[in-house]
């Protein structure tokens, strides 16, 4: 209970800085349901004038026709003030989110999970809107109707006033017990809807394997089943509404009831007006629409609650980059000492030692999963050791400020990602490029062709996942992104896994000739392209199993051996002069 | 065929709310009888909620006024037997109602869902993921909301209207008429302004659509993002279409705004007339004071549930926007057909695939690929080589009828490829995609997606079926072997892991036509040396093509083919087409 006080007082304090537009909204929100309370009252007295002959119908139209006019203005202030407040605690506390998101390392996203970021941003959000244009006037209305109308009846007849307000508590108890069930039916039915829409989503990116495999079928079971679930949780809900709704129904007629009989013996023993009689009846059908508001706020409440309290996990993470000051430049010595990643309990990389020094070359091989793309993340600081240091220029990796050292370390990542951008910003990504570092990279990854030949150039938009690219062409923009820094240290990602060997040839040379002191690491599973390399390392199961020249390796380490003669036969033809 | 729905001047002309509603009434026919006993609850309970006030003003009129208290009681013990049976009438309308909104979202989903199955691959191409993602889920979302919550309101509202209305009417025809004046004026305001409301609708929910995207195109890319140290690149591109969605959000918002106050100002505006008229009728004799007492309760029975449905009006108006969106694909047909046998077939015996002037472009684009004309035969090896662009992921999706040629034939076993089924094709084609997909499950669910043959294997029968395909090997970078968990996005597994699941995969379902698509791009030469033995061993009828950068992948083929700039020609000997590649000038 003190728990779920603590996240009350959260989604309130939300509202902190738009608490004069709050106030505002509840203040028009009173004055336009205070008078609705009067109009009852009005037609009452209108009434009993007309009953003792004394009705003025003048003075009656000009009275109702005030009080129904303010009331049109201020509601429709408020609606106004609403629909704004709402949008604006929306869009707030989406930057908010995403500052947040944004200043978070790579590995913090990763354990979010993505998908799960994306709902906080969006469905989340909403929830909390949803909360903020509906609940907070609804309830304070609400509230307020239910007090006044209680004070009126009871000044009006108070016997019959407490029969009419018996309803409430009846009412109020009803809905507490079904939206405690209805409310853990939701929980359970928000997984099943997860689960709907990771099916969908699946096959929506998976779509091509699907058709290759034709596993339509297949898919469309997956999501039966999902939906079947939905559909369960869905008419468990509607059966718990349908049991609420009518005995809400009946208990005020329940109280109509006795307004009629109870109401009618004290009018026929002369203790009660016609007009007052009538002013209940119509109190009565004021009285009961709040009490139902409140309970379906409480729902929009809980449901803003829970939204609110993933939000602020994510608002409440400590900012996990940035501790860095350093922003020297870097000469490009890298040394890694005692290097251990475990991923759970899996040790991924096993206390790695090696160093490279500035402006050498060095290439990264071994078989899937001995850790080489691990290796470039910690180098990068995407991945943060859990035993070890990374060392560059003698400074640990975290110890750079983060502006500064990625706008030194290029890298070029193995799974092709642009952005639905131009090729211009996809390639100038960093904002540190220069139009002459620009030319110089595109000319590097021999893309300057392939950008002329399109029609906008560089202003051409790539589509989403690049869609319209092929696998090499994303690759080399990606190449050029890396370079168009001016990058100290570059790192290759199985670069040349997509690029065909000519072109291969060609971007390698012109490295090695546009950009002379660059530090080069290489993973790649290519010996011929990394023969000449200063430093070969093979790396396997997360172990460094032999490190050297390609000469010495060829030497010393049969893995090595192995690993040359599988692709030996090729080498040859890739030799050969032409 | 253009599946592009963002597009403008695609889009169709804007589908009326009455049209959508009729579309989406198709949907429910087989609800015809739960709608008809739901409807006869409703009645029932309308009536009985109706004729309160008219029994509580007939009581008023004759007994209180008279003073006799004994006619209160009987008429409060017939009330009483009204409430109850009231009270079951509107238990069953509920959940009568309420049963038919979840089944129907429930159809309507698997008509989505059903209908994302039958689209081409070329419908996902031409849509953002997250675009659609977004439409799917949200907007079936919106009618989600509609069916579950205000589609029971919408119809008692309806009802209980029309019988008050009636009321009205029936007890004094010249107040009813004018008491309903207010509500004619409503029905023309609305009129007026609903498809405004609607349109800033769409386009707020267009933008929110864009803003998903945008979301999932940023984080989902988070490494590059910190790599290039563009955090502010994330915030800066959220902030816009936050910026935009708040836009659209305030006008639509504003939009909806507008119906609330009205209707109350008119349903007050209507109790005055009312009052007044009813009054005056009283003073000419016309009408009693009970009666008046009954006709307001009858005024607020017309105009609070008048209320309810502006509320419940943008509710509407929300759901069919999203149903509009949804119908948008909904709309949509593959144009992949299957078409009858061609009996322009050729004499026996026939190639296994053969291209006839075979012409291809994407929509929007230039010719990809121009008048090809190749033969693959049975069992043999080919290898597809050429620079980056040229084709030859292009040529590969043909030929597994991802897309369709724009002109000419493309010919499996001498029959028009089109003429087999989709069951019939994919068995006999085996495709590995250049981009591995995994879903979310273990490897053991992962190799065997789709295969019909081991999909009730046990591990131990599944294990002795991998190890005769001579795949024991390519599991051991598993941790856990067949069930290590996988996950679609992110980095637990890696690009190599990935490639050697689809591999597996692939194999396993023993295909006639295999084609690699770089499919080994990422695994080191000693693992891929394995995967060529591996093919290699393949039923020797196994045709293989094989599209690679990596020459010593291709060194065992049968017959190599140049791609390059939309062309694709046999390149001879392997060191003729080195020579190719090597000097081969690039045309993007």
């Amino acid at each position: 209970m003190a728990d779920q006080s603590r996240k009350q007082k959260g989604i309130s304090s939300l509202l902190k800085p738009y608490a004069g537009m709050v106030g505002l909204l509840l203040l028009f929100a009173v004055i336009s349901n205070g008078l609705n309370l009067w109009l009852p009252k009005i037609i009452g007295s209108g009434i009993d004038a007309f009953n003792s002959g004394n009705f003025s119908p003048k003075h009656f139209i000009r009275l109702f026709a005030i009080a129904v006019l303010i009331i049109f203005v201020f509601s429709y202030l408020q609606n106004v003030i609403q629909t704004y407040v709402s949008e604006r605690v929306a869009r707030d506390l989406r930057t908010k989110l995403a500052d947040k998101i944004s200043s978070q390392s790579y590995s913090w996203v990763e354990a979010a999970n993505p998908a799960k970021l994306l709902t906080n941003l969006t469905a989340d959000v909403d929830s909390i809107k949803l909360f903020v244009s509906q609940a907070i006037v609804s309830i304070v209305s609400s509230v307020f109707i239910i007090i006044g109308v209680t004070v009126l009846l009871l000044t009006i007849n108070w016997k019959l006033a407490l029969a009419v307000i018996a309803v409430i508590p009846i009412i109020g108890i009803t809905f507490f017990f079904v939206l405690k069930n209805v409310r853990k039916l939701f929980i359970k039915s928000r997984e099943v809807m997860d689960w709907l829409n990771k099916v969908i989503n699946e096959s929506i990116l998976g779509s091509a394997l699907i058709r290759v495999i034709n596993s339509q079928q297949l898919e469309y079971e997956k999501f039966l089943e999902a939906n079947k679930k939905a559909l369960g949780f869905g008419l468990s809900i509607l059966r718990l509404f349908a049991a609420l709704i009518p005995v809400i129904t009946f208990t005020a007629n329940m109280a109509g009831l006795a307004i009629l009989a109870l109401g009618g013996h004290f009018v026929i023993n002369g203790s009660m007006t016609l007009g007052n009689f009538a002013a209940f009846n119509s109190y009565l059908s004021l009285l009961i629409f709040p009490i139902i508001l409140i309970g379906f706020m409480s729902n929009v409440i809980a449901q803003a609650t829970a939204s609110y309290q993933r939000i602020s996990t994510v608002l409440e993470t400590t900012e996990t980059t940035g501790a860095g000051l350093i922003t020297s430049k870097i000469s490009g010595d890298i040394e890694f000492k005692d290097v251990r990643v475990t991923y759970g309990e899996k040790p991924v990389l096993k206390d790695i030692s090696f160093s490279v020094k500035a402006g050498s070359k060095v290439a990264i091989i071994g078989p899937t999963a001995a850790g080489k793309t691990q290796l470039l993340y910690l180098l990068t600081g995407l991945l943060k050791p859990t035993k070890g240091a990374i060392f560059i220029d003698g400074h640990q990796v975290e110890d750079y400020k983060s502006e500064s050292f990625h706008t030194q370390v290029g890298f070029v990542f193995q799974d092709s990602i642009v952005f639905n951008l131009s090729i211009r910003e996809n390639i100038a990504f960093s904002n540190t490029v220069t139009d002459e570092s620009l030319e110089k990279a595109v000319s590097t990854a021999e893309l300057k062709e392939f950008i002329n030949g399109l029609p906008a150039r560089f202003d051409t938009v790539i589509s989403e996942r690049g869609a319209n690219l092929s696998g090499g062409q994303k690759q080399r923009i990606m190449l050029a992104r890396a370079l168009a820094i001016n990058p100290v240290i570059l790192l290759l990602d199985d670069f040349t896994a997509r690029v065909d060997s000519s072109t291969e040839r060609k971007i390698l040379a012109n490295v090695h000739n546009n950009y002379p002191n660059i530090t080069l690491l290489s993973v790649t599973q290519k010996i011929a392209s990394v023969e000449q390399y200063d430093q070969i390392i093979l790396l396997m199961e997360g172990e460094i199993i032999a490190s050297g020249t390609h000469n010495e390796l060829m030497h010393s380490s049969p893995e090595y051996v192995q690993i040359f003669n599988s692709q030996q036969s090729t080498s040859n033809y890739e030799l050969q002069p032409h | 065929m253009n599946y592009n729905l963002t597009k403008p001047g695609v889009q169709k002309e804007k589908t009326s709310t009455l049209s959508a509603l009729k579309s989406l009434l198709k949907l429910i026919t087989d609800e015809k009888k739960n709608l008809l006993l739901a409807l006869l609850a409703i009645l029932t309970n309308s009536a009985i909620s109706l004729s309160g006030p008219f029994l509580i003003g007939y009581t008023i009129d004759n007994y209180v006024q008279k003073k006799q208290y004994n006619g209160v009681l009987l008429f409060s013990g017939i009330l009483l037997v009204m409430y109850l049976v009231g009270l079951a009438a509107s238990y069953l309308q509920t959940n009568l109602m309420g049963g038919v909104g979840q089944r129907t979202l429930y159809t309507l989903r698997n008509a989505i869902f059903n209908k994302l199955q039958h689209l081409p691959v070329a419908f996902f191409n031409q849509n953002k993921a997250g675009d659609l993602i977004s439409r799917i889920n949200s907007d079936t979302d919106k009618l989600n909301q509609f069916f579950s919550q205000s589609l029971l309101q919408f119809v008692t509202s309806i009802v209980t209207m029309t019988g008050a209305g009636i009321f009205l009417l029936v007890i004094n025809v010249k107040l009813g008429l004018a008491a309903l004046i207010p509500a004619m004026m409503i029905f023309i305001f609305t009129r007026i302004l609903s498809p405004w409301v609607k349109k800033k609708n769409a386009i707020k929910l267009k933008t929110v659509g864009g803003m998903s995207a945008e979301i999932q195109d940023s984080i989902g890319n988070f490494k590059v993002i910190i790599a290039f140290n563009r955090r502010d690149y994330f915030r800066k591109r959220l902030e816009e279409s936050n910026r935009k969605s708040y836009t659209t959000s305030i006008a639509a918002g504003l939009a909806n705004t507008i119906f609330p106050p009205f209707y109350e100002f008119l349903s007050s505006a209507a109790q005055l007339i009312v009052l007044t008229y009813g009054v005056y009728l009283i003073a000419d004799g016309q009408f009693t004071i009970g009666l008046l007492v009954s006709y307001l309760a009858y005024a607020t029975y017309f105009y609070n549930p008048l209320r309810q449905l502006a509320a419940l009006w943008v509710n509407f108006q929300l759901a069919m926007a999203g149903w509009d969106r949804i119908a948008e694909i909904l709309s949509l047909d593959s144009d992949l057909i299957t078409v009858p046998v061609n009996d322009l077939i050729i004499k026996t015996p026939a190639s296994l695939i053969e291209f006839r002037n075979v012409h291809f472009k994407y929509p929007d684009s230039q010719e990809i690929l121009h008048n090809i004309n190749i033969k693959l035969e049975k069992g043999k090896t080919y290898a597809f080589v050429g620079p980056t662009g040229g084709g030859k992921t292009t040529t590969a999706s043909l030929i597994a009828r991802l897309y369709d040629p724009t002109k000419g034939t493309i010919l499996l076993n001498g029959k028009d490829i089109r003429s087999y089924s989709d069951a019939e094709r994919t068995h006999k084609i085996g495709f590995i995609l250049q981009e591995p997909f995994l879903f979310t499950g273990t490897v053991k669910e992962n190799i065997l997606y789709g295969n019909d043959r081991y999909n009730n294997y046990s591990n131990e029968k599944l294990e002795r079926v991998i190890k005769e395909a001579n795949l024991e090997k390519l599991l051991s970078v598993f941790d856990n072997g067949l069930e290590t968990f996988v996950l679609p996005g992110g980095d637990s597994v890696s690009l190599g892991q990935k490639q050697l699941i689809a591999f597996i995969r692939a194999v396993l379902r023993k295909p006639e036509l295999l084609i690699l698509d770089e499919a080994t791009a990422n695994i080191d030469t000693v693992t891929e040396k394995l995967l060529s033995k591996i093919l290699d061993e393949l039923p020797k009828e196994t045709t293989r093509v094989i599209i690679a950068h990596r020459l010593n992948t291709i060194e065992n083929a049968d017959e190599i083919f140049f791609v390059n700039s939309g062309e694709v020609t046999p390149a001879g000997s392997f060191s003729n087409a080195l020579d190719k590649l090597l000097n081969g000038v690039r045309v993007s």
